[in-house]
């Protein structure tokens, strides 16, 4: 092998990072700000999926609009979800896990009942469909989409939590709500809106992986225990996700690169493991979270 | 006087009542088809009682219970392959197809069928010791521990599914043959099996139940509800969470060994990640804090996935979602916290005795 | 108060018992399929597919053509006489719910043939309970071969027939460099082998072979192994929601279709359809069938299931055929055994043994004329190769001129060979039911 492909799996594996990362993103911050585990997230990244798919077959929305529209129906959905379901369980996480894994089961179901099993796509402009050459370097524009769309969210994200009144609330309930509530702040009101948020991540992410793959009701299973793996190595915190799934990414383009993708994914699941042995508070937990 | 549910010996009266109604199925049903489902149902309730004991009394969340079962499986399943296996055919076809010439060393111990049993049951268990010690030693618990079962148990599924030439990979295991024990070959639609089952499972739920009322049973309980208190009070916390999630684990590999015996098959499926939820859905809808709870609950949630799943082909999943979301947001004790509440009814108001306040109370055994 | 808590048992246990009552009366059936068939009730038949999870997809279509083939068949009168009954079970993609239901369609619905599965994981997990209990499953789809059982017929093309033409084909048109991309599973595995035969043969040679774990969609790594290799094109085994996604990300990543065109063995019109017909445009396809297939027989049959209610998905494909010829092979199957034993005598084995050499002609087979091999119960069929058009439908590039003979153990010619009663060693000695 030449330095140039070993460039290539490199620089694929800052593509295939920002797809663990933003599938991570929205449970990052879900997790990070109520603790909750919520297993529901792969179908909520589903939701996004179909809902861009509707926008698009029905309504002819074009595909980048289809981004911002799957983010505000998905977060609709979280917030539905929250108001219902999870406001009651904040006090028992592992409880958050299994009600939400009925959750997860009540709408990959009810997706099926409404739009059928068979696959459904989503059309993406011809400009997407192709790749850009760097000397003997190729990555297809669509990845590139990916990546700056992950990019934009991280930086986004960053600039809510830190540079806005919102944040300093959510970061002074992640410390003590009790505290943060007897300054004034509605904690409840603060969870509510992080779970929508968290959950029109998801559907952002969606839309971008029905362009990748397919769109189906099962589509969301097989990201929603490599997103919190990410999430638990990452220590529950924005900067953790990020520093988890870049390296994690790298490595499964590496280690593909060297080996096969199955033993690649044996790899990482036992390194996980390690990690976490020496470390189960992750790579920055926050301090003074309760946990 | 308390509560009934909490009496032991009217709980123990009921566990061999319970035992008693199971014994004698054989003889009222002579459909096979029945007798081995619910032989199979048989395998799914310890499975359940497995993750009750280390989740409802040692407050270990495992998502990971498919390892011990599916690590159990596969080694029934080699133990059985290996049984039909002849002088002139020596090794698997699958091998053969996956270009093996000789038996691999992994398969040698499981052509004796004695040697083939102990590894199925012993390679799980000291994989949960292991596996155990080392993460309990290192204070991991509560969601880490179990997202770290789920990571391990998705390494087992992919390294099976990878290393085909030695596990059959996607395919997984299919002995032709029946079990076959000394002289005696069990029939998995035979009463003999379901007998098995049942002989396993009571055995399990007697053993689980004595660790339970053990002063054993009751420090792991003080850990599950406060595991800094106990520590300061001078127990090995980690020793004893590593010793009840050992033996979960061992529960699990048995299950996994009858499993086999009863399907004669087993895949990476059953180490997939939502046959290990499963397990935990039965034990939270049926109560994880009851043994005899949880093991109802396989028996129900299964049960009802055979009977009802096909009447209500397409809103099946719908039902059981939305049946688990409220047991979950309105019953977290389970559908047996029903019964606990409805002797509760009995109960004699009792100045004398105090009772515990409502909420976030320990509970006792059962 | 401990007798209230017996009474609640006592009320527990009677209504559980209560509940099972109604299989008390069933006969007993822990023998083999042996009961007769009784005057004035349907031949049942057990439809053992997957209708939700993530093998739905093919095999919902699955069972909608058998349905729609045994409503036609009842239509004509039946099979002997006697119309046929579908008992339709759910094994949502389950491997242990496929064993569960294949157990419960032969001993408590008694049915006298299973058809069903898709994938060789269920049809293992299926075949212990088939075998032991001397019953007979139709197999419709393609699979792998290095199988031997008794209680077999599959209507789809082996690993042997599948790639025979096509690799050949690749060669002559595109250029003798060749990589190979599949699922990582058994079927994908043993049709590499066979077309390694092939690819020998036509003079070609292998730059690389990767394997992609089931369900996958990511294929960055291996498009960029594909890219550094540059083939003259690529020849997959990649199945379901994964081969889509590896024909999305082959256009994204720059591949063009016209320099290093796709020649696989699953890519048909279903999965063109979800993919987008732009993706799989140009990329070629082997099958016994296709639904641009111009003959009457075919043209009669996509017409009239297209309008008939179990046509809603709006396609025909290979999968879809086979199945459907499957109906027929039992049909003709049962009337032999009928006509050699008599009605009252038939059981699943005696199907099986009359089974051999039977005929599925123009007029009924969509494909064309099949046959099913006397000695290992495999079809004999012409495989044809077809191009992806920019409308989903496929082009017939080329047909094969003759039958292509089954053969299940052709890359293990140690094993021996696949006959009637077992597999025949070299030295002599014959096996039953190797699986």
């Amino acid at each position: 092998m030449d330095l140039s492909s070993l460039l290539n799996a490199l620089i694929l594996g800052v593509s295939i990072a920002s797809i663990w990362l933003i599938a991570a993103l929205g449970l990052t911050i879900i997790y990070g700000t109520a603790g909750v585990i919520n297993m529901a997230h792969g179908e909520l990244i589903m939701l996004g999926a179909y809902s861009s798919y509707m926008l698009q077959f029905h309504l002819g929305l074009p595909y980048l609009l289809c981004l911002p529209a799957s983010f505000v129906i998905v977060a609709l959905v979280g917030l539905a979800l929250e108001r219902g379901l999870i406001r009651y369980l904040y006090n028992r996480p592992l409880d958050t896990l299994l009600a939400t894994y009925g959750v997860s089961l009540v709408l990959m179901q009810g997706v099926r009942l409404i739009f059928g099993s068979d696959p459904k796509y989503l059309a993406v402009p011809e400009i997407f469909q192709s790749n850009v050459m760097l000397g003997s370097v190729s990555l297809s524009a669509f990845r590139i989409v990916v990546v700056a769309v992950t990019a934009l969210l991280v930086i986004g994200l960053w600039l809510l939590f830190y540079k806005t009144r919102y944040g300093v609330q959510v970061r002074a309930v992640m410390q003590n709500k009790e505290m943060a509530a007897s300054f004034g702040i509605n904690a409840g009101r603060i969870y509510m809106l992080t779970f929508a948020l968290g959950a029109g991540l998801a559907g952002v992410a969606g839309a971008l992986f029905g362009v990748l793959a397919i769109v189906l009701p099962t589509m969301g299973a097989s990201y929603v225990v490599q997103a919190f793996l990410m999430v638990v190595v990452g220590g529950g915190s924005l900067a953790g996700s990020v520093v988890a799934s870049g390296v994690t990414g790298e490595l499964q383009s590496v280690f593909a690169f060297f080996t096969n993708d199955t033993f690649a994914r044996f790899i990482i699941f036992v390194l996980i493991v390690i990690f976490l042995r020496f470390r189960p508070q992750g790579l920055f937990a926050q301090a003074g979270a309760r946990r | 006087m308390g509560n009934l549910y909490y009496n032991k010996t009217a709980q123990w009266a009921v566990y061999v009542v319970f035992f008693a109604a199971l014994g004698v199925v054989p003889l009222m049903v002579s459909d096979s088809f029945l007798l081995n489902q619910f032989a199979t149902y048989g395998v799914y309730g310890m499975l359940a009682l497995s993750l009750s004991l280390c989740w409802g009394f040692g407050g270990i969340l495992n998502l990971g219970q498919g390892i011990a079962f599916g690590l159990g499986a596969y080694g029934m399943a080699m133990t059985m392959q290996m049984q039909s296996q002849t002088e002139s055919n020596p090794i698997p076809p699958f091998m053969l197809n996956n270009s093996l010439e000789s038996l691999p060393m992994l398969w040698q111990p499981f052509q004796s069928t004695t040697l083939g049993l102990i590894l199925a049951v012993a390679a799980p268990t000291l994989f949960c010791a292991v596996f155990g010690g080392i993460m309990f030693r290192a204070r991991v618990s509560g969601p880490f521990f179990a997202i770290m079962t789920l990571a391990m148990l998705s390494a087992f599924y992919t390294i099976i599914l990878d290393r085909q030439a030695y596990t059959g990979g996607v395919n997984g295991l299919t002995p032709p043959g029946s079990f076959q024990f000394g002289d005696f070959e069990i029939d998995p639609y035979s009463p003999a099996a379901y007998w098995v089952v049942f002989g396993f499972l009571m055995g399990a739920t007697f053993l689980t139940k004595l660790i339970t009322q053990s002063s054993f049973g009751l420090v792991t309980q003080a850990i599950r509800d406060d595991a800094e208190r106990v520590r300061f009070l001078g127990y090995s916390v980690a020793g004893y969470e590593t010793v009840i999630y050992t033996i979960s684990g061992l529960i699990a590999a048995v299950a996994g060994c009858c499993w086999v015996m009863l399907v004669q098959y087993v895949s990476p499926a059953q180490m997939d990640v939502s046959f290990s939820l499963s397990i935990v859905i039965w034990a939270a809808i049926g109560g994880r804090h009851s043994l005899l709870g949880s093991i109802l609950g396989a028996f129900i949630i299964q049960g009802a996935q055979s009977y009802l799943g096909d009447t209500f082909l397409a809103t099946w999943l719908l039902i059981l979602g939305g049946f688990f979301i409220v047991v979950v947001r309105f019953l977290p004790n389970g559908l047996a916290s029903l019964v606990e509440k409805a002797f509760g009814l009995f109960e004699r108001r009792d100045p004398t005795s105090s009772p515990a306040p409502d909420g976030g109370r320990p509970l006792p055994a059962e | 108060m401990k007798l209230t808590r017996r009474n609640i048992l006592k009320s527990t246990v009677a209504a559980s018992a209560a509940l099972t009552l109604p299989h008390l009366w069933l006969p007993k059936s822990s023998e083999a399929w042996g009961a007769t068939l009784k005057k004035g009730e349907p031949i049942k038949v057990g439809l053992l597919f997957s209708l939700t999870g993530s093998l739905a997809v093919p095999e919902e279509d699955s069972t909608l053509v058998m349905q729609y083939a045994i409503d036609e068949i009842n239509k004509a009168g039946g099979v002997a006489g006697v119309p046929i009954e579908p008992v339709i079970v759910d094994a949502k993609s389950d491997f242990a719910v496929y064993s569960e239901k294949a157990k419960e369609l032969i001993l408590r619905d008694k049915v006298i043939a299973l058809f069903g599965c898709y994938t060789s994981a269920s049809r293992k997990a299926i075949l212990p309970t088939v075998m032991q209990r001397d019953h007979l499953l139709y197999y419709p789809t393609c699979y792998e071969g290095a199988e031997c059982t008794q209680n077999t017929i599959c209507t789809g093309p082996l690993a042997n027939q599948h790639s025979q033409d096509l690799i050949p084909y690749m060669v002559q048109n595109f250029g003798k460099r060749v990589f190979f991309v599949g699922s990582n599973y058994v079927w994908p595995k043993e049709s590499n082998k066979n077309a390694k035969v092939w690819l020998e043969k036509a003079g070609g040679e292998l730059l690389g072979e990767e394997y992609i774990p089931l369900g996958s969609s990511e294929f960055g790594p291996v498009l960029n192994k594909i890219r550094e290799a540059n083939p003259d094109f690529i020849f997959s085994t990649v199945v379901g929601a994964s081969d889509i996604a590896f024909h999305k990300q082959f256009k994204q990543e720059g591949f063009k279709v016209d320099k290093m065109p796709i020649a696989s063995l699953t890519t048909g019109e279903i999965e063109t359809r979800a993919m987008g017909a732009e993706f799989g445009a140009g990329h070629f396809l082997s099958a016994p069938y296709f639904q641009s297939l111009d003959t009457p027989t075919n043209n009669k049959f996509v017409e009239s299931f297209l309008a008939s209610k179990y046509g809603k998905n709006g396609t025909t494909h290979y999968n879809m055929e086979e199945t459907y010829t499957s109906a027929y092979v039992f049909k003709a199957g049962f009337e032999k055994a009928v006509a050699a034993v008599g009605v009252e005598n038939v059981t699943p084995r005696i199907i099986r043994d009359h089974s051999g050499g039977i005929r599925v002609e123009d007029d009924v087979s969509p494909e064309g004329l099949i046959w099913i091999d006397e000695n290992n119960f495999n079809t004999w069929l012409k495989p044809k190769i077809g191009q992806c058009q920019a409308d989903g439908t496929f082009k017939i590039v080329k047909a094969a001129e003759n039958h292509v003979a089954p053969d299940p153990y052709s890359i293990y010619p140690d094993a021996g060979i696949c006959t009637k009663d077992g597999l025949k060693a070299p030295d002599g000695k014959i096996r039953k039911s190797v699986i």
